[in-house]
């Protein structure tokens, strides 16, 4: 459970980091998303859950620039977002991506050296001619991208090459590659896909870590412990709409979304849950929902 | 592992073959004669050399001489000295371990090869063309049978490939001269290569060196050269060029300085497509039209008298601004609207213009269009070049060497190349490297970590062209002259746009050798191999679909694109090693 | 520019673009299943006109029979030809490539197309090193072409369109209604569940492969009827222009590929006819065609660069 209290939405809209009015895109005939809104506040984290299909990834990709919404604004710290990905990094929201996308056949470090491209600006001359300011460019990118590969705990694997990792620090890199651009949001789609529980656990961690630098975090997920024990809201999307939004008490009791996705507890496990006292009431992995395909 | 029983019975043998060694390290021969047979072997070829292989002067080296070897008796002496000093770690010599760090019989084996091979083809090669193997002379019987001890004593012994020890940490001295040293010695071995006299000489000489690399690669002593180079970038730097600069100092003659410029051109525009191709991953088939773009902006202004502009006379620099500009103009026009398009689409976008800017220097002849660039004629007569009062057409005097024009040429070449590969070098490793790199592997990935796809392929493109541009500056002045037919699709010599793509994938794509390489065995291959005139560019097709189809990372790889190629056999072996390291580590963390 | 002239560049325009969009068809039905520009489909292209002749010269009975009723024993001829090729060429070259990187098999459709070349070269009655690399003469109509309303109809033309026109009418059919045809479209739009649905996805590449090529030697022969002769060296030419074609019809789409062809085709003639009938422009007329397509393939490409019957794809992350 979040160690810090969360504020009711209202009360942060002067320092909302994200605000998604109206969002809705349309492909030809197919509405992916439908009106969704969003706030996001400074530091908080905020889930996004819904079966697949449900509009999830495509929402991301409207926050990201990848896609243009067909109508509805998104801001970002109070400005309207560019419409190229890499003007909305620079701006400062960072992402990683559902299916892994890393560059397989660079080396670790000097993926998230490329994370940090926005924040450098050495060009064409400046790296021919090698001179003071180049250089001390250059050691402080590798000095940032060491420090994050170690603060999430694979500084050991510097020099390998990135499609030699184990799965999950194949995931952990990604995040690591995606805060080298000193993000104030990232959206994190699914990053616990295919870990077992001691791994989700450990994922869990790195997200209140990364609250704690001063992001705010997005995060997409089917694992609802996961996302029961990690988030400060919850905003839930079915069918490209937005169906409930809150705390993750609120939404877990949602009659709506526990028809539409969340499904019952058995009847015979509800009983040892309550008496383990952990219990969360919910089936660990929400129905609806299977492996891989697009959210 | 199963614990059966294997299918043949519990207490026989595999089936082998009679005279190779066994795979349980036994053999049919005791080490100690096999060795022996290859050292005997070794010296007396080593003697042969020296002996007449053939009583007439009319096959080419005159190998009829007693007491000089001639011709490719060069080859068999230089290999059996190797093969000699290759004994060294095979008899425990102190000083000579290093030559076989993974083990020796590998590197006997591709010395003895080499040794055979090319002394045998000879010996055909006189059988042949002379008609009859009456033509062979108690000499040639000698190193026929001399060759052929070596191969049968090295492939008696038992293969002893085994993980070379970690080598010994030697002072950066010493590491430079090694370097030095070595790159001297390829300059020579090169020298050899491109100043070969007749075919059959170069016939041999790619035949041994062939089979010596072979062997030298598998007993690990080029790994280990590698290594060396690896880490003193800057010592290996300055070796090459002081050996480039050597090869022009033992040049007796003009006339290899020929091959030398046309290869040094070659090598030099195929480093910059390397950067479009090789870093940035943009197919770009029409290269080879930059070249041109360059040649004819600095041929129009050089005073050419055929030139339109022949009152229009610019300093050296100034045509190099000129060829430079507009080729970055070309360049920009034909990427600016392709780039933002998928990879395949600029392959044909690119193949096209190539295409097109032949066609239309063709006709900027008068009469389908304005005259600029006096169509199929070309502009002729384009001046040398006259730098600080340096005549490049003339012969001049340097340190008691005497340098003809192409002499000249090899150095202003040397220089511009060196100024290209530093270019390449420093880009490669640099921000600008790493985002076309990650473009290359991911272009939505790069775009959401912040990377201007499009600005980036752009630059990538306006630089390979600016390259190029720059390289077709002197290329106008190295052929006095500027026609369409110089710039081509494809064609039975280089430069064109097949050949420096092939250059550059052949050779190792993002490599700075890589493509030096292809362009000196792409340039030499052919020309030397003039017999077979007509059906050179049939088997540049096929070497083209072999390469690809059996090492398509190239001959010099680059770490990354081996992997790239060959992704599931090295992932087995890392990932192994990666979670050998992980297993206790995982329990510190849980 | 009168209306007549206008019809008659148009007329030559629909005849030449139906040739290659004949062509285009065979490249955009590779490239729509496995992403390879067939560098070398100029070739197939070259060999089938080849493979025609060959048959023409080397029987003598088919010399004496009628041209029309020739045709289709030479036809039979250059399929040959062009389909053995095509698949050796997917067998050997391409089919240990399938999960390289983009670059690999791309390099090695320039080393078959570039192989194939010189093999015809090679057969040539006149050997390479005469530098003599004169085109062989292929049997013609000879001049007796229909006039219809002031407009001159080459009987080969007419036969070209009407031969593009049937074979398009074959492909949608087996496109859409036979099991292979449809097995087709399904690995196009998706190769993995197509192979996990129980189609032999290698097959359906071999069959594209030959369609290809045998609409390529459907449009050699063509070609060779229009123009009176072949040369080892037509493919390169055509085949960049029939690329051309299939980009601005849309890659991937069969009916984008004869759409586009036939673009391409009017596009050329009506371009460079205009600019030779006026005095002030005549220089920029024949000699400049292949510029004017390729400006119109850069014009395409700014504009719409799906083609004019693809579709826009988004890119799902």
């Amino acid at each position: 459970m979040t160690t810090l209290t969360t504020t009711e939405p209202a009360d942060r809209v002067g320092t909302a980091v994200l605000e998604a009015r109206g969002v809705t895109m349309r492909f030809g005939g197919l509405t992916a998303v439908d009106g969704v809104d969003l706030t996001v506040g400074d530091r908080e984290i905020v889930g996004l859950i819904g079966p697949n299909g449900a509009g999830k990834t495509t929402f991301f990709n409207c926050l990201t620039g990848l896609y243009v919404p067909t109508s509805g604004e998104v801001r970002y710290k109070g400005a309207v977002l560019p419409a190229k990905p890499y003007r909305v990094t620079q701006a400062g929201i960072a992402r990683t991506f559902q299916n892994i996308r890393l560059f397989a056949n660079m080396t670790v470090l000097e993926n998230v050296m490329v994370g940090r491209h926005c924040r450098t600006k050495e060009g064409l001359f400046s790296a021919i001619g090698r001179g003071p300011r180049y250089r001390s460019a250059e050691r402080e990118s590798r000095d940032n991208a060491r420090e994050l590969l170690d603060f999430l705990g694979i500084g050991r694997h510097a020099n390998s090459l990135a499609r030699n990792l184990p799965y999950g620090d194949q995931r952990k890199l990604e995040i690591a590659r995606a805060m080298a651009s000193d993000p104030g949001l990232i959206l994190l789609d699914e990053p616990t896909a295919g870990m077992n529980p001691q791994e989700t656990r450990a994922t869990q961690e790195v997200v209140f870590k990364i609250r704690e630098r001063g992001l705010a975090v997005v995060v997409i997920e089917h694992d609802m412990r996961f996302i029961f024990g990690l988030c400060d809201r919850v905003a839930v999307l079915v069918q490209g709409r937005k169906l409930v939004e809150g705390t993750p008490e609120v939404v877990r009791a949602d009659e709506r979304v526990i028809a539409a996705y969340l499904g019952t507890p058995y009847e015979d496990d509800a009983a040892d849950r309550g008496a383990a006292g952990d219990g969360d009431g919910a089936t660990v992995r929400a129905a609806g929902e299977d492996e891989g395909t697009a959210s | 592992m199963t614990e059966q029983a294997p299918q043949w019975g519990a207490d026989s043998q595999p089936p082998q073959t009679p005279l190779a060694a066994r795979r349980d390290g036994t053999s049919p021969v005791s080490p100690a004669i096999a060795k022996a047979l290859v050292a005997v072997g070794a010296v007396v070829s080593l003697v042969s050399t020296f002996l007449a292989w053939t009583w007439t002067s009319s096959f080419p080296g005159d190998l009829s001489v007693t007491g000089y070897p001639g011709g490719n008796q060069v080859i068999t002496l230089v290999v059996s000295v190797l093969l000699i000093l290759a004994l060294g770690p095979v008899y425990g010599v102190p000083g000579l371990r290093w030559l076989a760090p993974r083990g020796y019989v590998r590197l006997l084996r591709g010395l003895a090869l080499a040794n055979a091979v090319s002394t045998w083809y000879v010996l055909l090669a006189i059988a042949i063309e002379l008609n009859g193997l009456a033509n062979w002379v108690s000499g040639s019987w000698v190193a026929a049978i001399a060759t052929l001890l070596p191969v049968a004593g090295s492939f008696l012994l038992p293969d002893d490939q085994r993980d070379a020890p970690p080598a010994r940490s030697i002072p950066l001295w010493a590491q430079s001269a090694i370097i030095l040293v070595a790159i001297i010695l390829a300059m020579f071995i090169a020298d050899y290569g491109i100043t070969t006299g007749f075919t059959e000489e170069f016939i041999g000489f790619a035949l041994a060196v062939g089979f010596a690399a072979w062997g030298l690669n598998a007993s690990g002593v080029l790994a280990r050269l590698t290594e060396l180079t690896a880490r003193n970038r800057i010592a290996t730097s300055v070796a090459a060029f002081a050996a480039a600069l050597l090869f022009v100092f033992l040049q007796t003659s003009d006339q290899y300085n020929t091959i030398a410029d046309d290869i040094l051109i070659f090598a030099t525009v195929a480093l910059g497509l390397n950067i479009v191709v090789g870093l940035a991953g943009l197919l770009d088939l029409g290269y080879v039209a930059f070249l041109g773009v360059g040649a004819y902006s600095a041929a129009l202004v050089s005073g050419a008298l055929s030139s339109r502009y022949a009152h229009t006379v610019l300093p050296f620099w100034g045509q190099i601004l000129i060829g430079v500009s507009v080729s970055i103009i070309a360049g920009v026009i034909i990427g600016a609207p392709t780039l933002r398009l998928r990879g395949d689409y600029l392959a044909i976008v690119t193949l096209g213009f190539g295409e097109i800017f032949r066609i239309v220097v063709n006709n900027l002849n008068g009469q389908s269009g304005p005259d600029l660039t006096n169509g199929p004629e070309g502009v002729y007569g384009v001046p040398d070049l006259k730098l600080f009062g340096y005549d490049f057409g003339k012969n001049h005097q340097l340190f008691g060497v005497t340098f003809g024009k192409f002499g000249n040429y090899y150095l202003l070449l040397l220089v511009a190349m060196a100024i290209v590969v530093f270019i390449f070098a420093r880009v490669n490793d640099s921000r600008i490297g790493r985002a076309w790199v990650a473009i290359r592997e991911d272009e939505t990935a790069a775009g959401a970590m912040g990377i201007h796809g499009y600005r980036f392929k752009l630059l990538a493109f306006g630089l390979g062209a600016a390259l190029a541009g720059f390289a077709g500056t002197i290329n106008a002045h190295l052929l006095n002259t500027v026609t369409p037919d110089q710039y081509l699709f494809s064609a039975s010599a280089p430069p064109n746009s097949a050949f420096l793509l092939a250059a550059v994938v052949l050779g190792g794509m993002g490599t700075i050798s890589g493509p030096l390489l292809g362009a000196a065995l792409l340039y030499l291959v052919p020309a030397k191999f003039q017999f077979f005139q007509n059906k050179q560019l049939l088997l540049f097709g096929l070497a083209l679909i072999l390469m690809m189809r059996f090492r398509p990372e190239g001959l010099v790889p680059n770490k990354r694109r081996q992997l790239e190629f060959h992704a599931e056999e090295v992932a087995e072996a890392e990932a192994h090693e990666v979670v050998a390291s992980e297993a206790p580590e995982a329990e510190a963390v849980a | 520019m009168t209306t007549t002239v206008f019809l008659q560049l148009v007329t030559n325009g629909i005849a030449q673009g139906a040739m290659y969009g004949l062509i285009a068809v065979g490249y955009t039905m590779v490239y729509g299943i496995i992403q390879l520009i067939n560098f070398a489909h100029g070739e197939f292209f070259m060999f089938g006109g080849f493979g025609a002749l060959a048959v023409y010269l080397w029987i003598p009975a088919v010399q004496h029979l009628p041209l029309l009723a020739a045709l289709p024993i030479m036809l039979v001829g250059g399929m040959i030809a062009s389909v053995i090729i095509a698949v050796l060429a997917e067998r050997f070259a391409y089919r240990p490539l399938r999960n390289a990187p983009r670059l690999a098999p791309l390099i090695t459709a320039i080393g078959v197309s570039i192989l194939l070349q010189q093999l015809v070269f090679l057969w040539y009655p006149q050997p390479g090193h005469t530098g003599v690399t004169a085109p062989l003469q292929f049997p013609t109509f000879g001049s007796k072409p229909w006039h219809l309303g002031g407009v001159v109809i080459q009987r080969a033309d007419l036969l070209t369109v009407i031969v593009a026109l049937a074979c398009m009418a074959y492909l949608a059919y087996f496109v859409m209604k036979t099991r292979t045809g449809r097995a087709m479209q399904a690995t196009a739009q998706d190769p993995d569940t197509a192979r996990l649905m129980g189609i032999n996805t290698d097959r359906v590449i071999v069959v594209a492969f030959v369609l290809g090529a045998a609409f390529a030697a459907v449009a050699a022969i063509t070609y060779g009827l229009r123009f009176g002769q072949v040369s080892f060296d037509m493919g390169f030419s055509a085949g960049l222009k029939a690329f051309t074609a299939a980009v601005l019809g849309g890659i991937g789409n069969i009916y984008g590929a004869m759409v586009g062809g036939l673009v391409l085709g009017i596009a050329e003639q009506v371009t460079t006819g205009v600019l030779a009938s006026y005095h002030a422009t005549q220089q920029w007329g024949t000699a400049w065609q292949d510029v004017w397509a390729f400006l119109l393939l850069i014009v395409v490409l700014l504009v719409r660069p799906q083609g004019l019957l693809g579709e826009r794809v988004a890119d799902r992350a």
